[in-house]
């Protein structure tokens, strides 16, 4: 079977177990996706104890019925209640701290963020004319797990450490739009040895919008900068402060700060 | 007819427990949760036996939570038989009400009509059915037959209805298949196809609690009048097949025979 599968897809794997989306995690405990694709029997339990309407069923998919929390809608709030009550072990019945749970990791787009906006560029028009770029630094405030799974370097601009436990409030919260600049990678996916066919096309398109947002952004005298310069000039006091037009008089795109 | 009432009222619970475990829930009482895939009751952990069959094939492990929640069904099932499908199951339910609407329009009587009459045929063809299922468990690492458990399906979309007032796609089999129920082939899906009910029936014992003939082995139906034949859900002719696979214990034929020759018999009921 097994091969009959590689036949189909190449060296991708399996479809039906290695289904991985960003923004879409296992419900905390949750053991690795093989196992939990056998282990899980659609029972939904956790999807009923869960005190936010965090986990969901998932829908038209080769996992359909299966657990998930989808991070833009509704993240995990780390309460630990779901997976004591997992009939077969897909979830891991003993994790108690949330400081272990292991659902994912956050990723921070640094050409979308606002905080990183602000570092680099100051202020930038959004798509619909008023002005962006900001200390926003929501996904530091609402994280649960401050300074162990995320940072603000400099009191500026936020950093994802090790401790990040991918429950996806961050997500939830993230002010831009359509995109959102956090973005949790769910666990097994970066694995790209283990990980098959939708993480391989996840991957592709994820790099491709990496790279058309980057083209965007790039401007010729902040490309060069690395963070630390970047910092830097933001800490050097002086130079011109950035003046607002009024609001009513931006509609096309406005030509950055004057 | 004591009988008949206490089996509406198991049944009538069965079915809106589907309906009561999620509000219940709601109101942060956790004392009994779980859909019909697995229900857990104050502590003690009950699941169907077909899905922890897939997962004990699909996982290639054997773990103490698998087997401990196969216990309770597998008791039930070796000393009352099938009586989660005749006495609980939601689905079957459905079916009966299904059958009822279909039987006010159709011509043909319900037993004429099934697909496969010969019990001997369905029973091959569901545990077929689920052999194939499992070994296709075994072979990709899912539990596949889980993605058409009847009764499972339906009370999990109850909840999700009742928790976010929306259904999700699967509703869709369960309307498929009653729908197919309807128009073409009367309670083919608890016959032909049901995993959990083949699961089940795999338990039966010469002690099981089955319905018996005091009539021995009867080679006519052995009243003129036959009640007992149009009865059933599964199909069967109980006057001389209802110790077969098939029977659900319901206890409808015991019911309609008006000459007391049907009665329950096993463990404890032999005289």
């Amino acid at each position: 079977m097994s091969s009959f599968f590689k036949r189909i897809f190449g060296d991708v794997g399996n479809p039906l177990t290695d289904n991985y989306a960003v923004n879409r995690m296992r419900p905390p405990g949750a053991v690795d996706e093989k196992q939990f694709m056998a282990l899980c029997i659609r029972c939904n339990r956790c999807l009923e104890v869960c005190p936010y309407g965090s986990i969901k069923r998932e829908g038209v998919s080769p996992t359909i019925g299966t657990p998930y929390v989808f991070g833009e809608n509704r993240a995990c709030y780390l309460c630990m209640a779901c997976m004591r009550l997992c009939p077969t072990g897909a979830l891991n019945k003993d994790l108690r701290s949330p400081e272990k749970v292991a659902m994912g990791k956050a990723r921070i787009d640094k050409s979308i963020c606002y905080s990183h906006l602000f570092l680099r560029e100051d202020v930038l028009p959004d798509h619909t004319g008023g002005k962006i770029g900001a200390i926003c630094n929501t996904c530091y405030n609402v994280c649960p797990l401050q300074e162990r799974a995320i940072t603000l370097r400099q009191n500026l601009f936020p950093e994802v450490l090790d401790g990040c436990v991918g429950c996806g409030i961050c997500v939830e919260r993230c002010p831009t739009r359509p995109r959102r600049a956090i973005n949790i990678t769910p666990s097994g996916m970066g694995n790209a040895d283990e990980a098959g066919f939708y993480f391989q096309k996840a991957h592709k398109h994820y790099e491709k919008s990496v790279d058309q947002a980057s083209k965007k952004a790039q401007t010729p005298e902040t490309g060069a900068l690395n963070i630390d310069q970047l910092l830097e000039r933001k800490q050097t006091l002086g130079g011109e402060t950035p003046t607002f037009a009024p609001p009513s008089d931006v509609i096309g795109p406005a030509t950055g700060s004057e | 007819m004591m009988r008949r009432k206490f089996r509406t009222a198991i049944r009538a619970f069965a079915f809106c427990l589907m309906f009561i475990i999620p509000i219940l829930n709601i109101y942060e009482i956790y004392a009994i949760t779980g859909t019909y895939y697995a229900v857990n009751l104050g502590g003690l952990g009950v699941a169907d036996p077909s899905a922890i069959l897939q997962s004990i094939f699909a996982a290639g492990s054997l773990t103490v939570p698998l087997m401990g929640a196969a216990l309770f069904p597998v008791l039930l099932a070796l000393l009352f038989g099938r009586v989660w499908c005749g006495w609980m199951c939601p689905y079957l339910v459905m079916s009966d009400g299904v059958n009822r609407v279909r039987r006010i329009w159709s011509k043909t009587p319900t037993q004429q009509s099934i697909p496969v009459q010969s019990p001997l045929r369905a029973n091959v063809t569901r545990f077929v059915f689920l052999v194939i299922g499992i070994i296709l468990a075994g072979a990709i690492g899912i539990p596949v037959l889980n993605y058409v458990n009847a009764p499972g399906i339906l009370s999990a979309e109850t909840m999700i209805l009742v928790k976010n007032h929306r259904f999700t796609i699967e509703i869709l089999f369960i309307l498929s298949i009653l729908l197919i129920e309807l128009l073409l082939f009367p309670r083919f899906w608890c016959r032909l196809f049901c995993p959990t009910g083949s699961v089940v029936s795999a338990f039966k014992t010469p002690l099981t609690l089955r319905v018996e003939n005091h009539i021995k082995n009867p080679k006519a139906p052995c009243c003129k009048e036959h009640y007992c034949f149009g009865v059933c859900p599964m199909g069967l002719d109980p006057y001389k097949e209802s110790k077969d696979l098939l029977c659900v214990n319901c206890g409808k034929c015991i019911d309609a025979c008006p000459y007391d020759r049907l009665n329950y018999e096993g463990f404890m009921l032999s005289n």
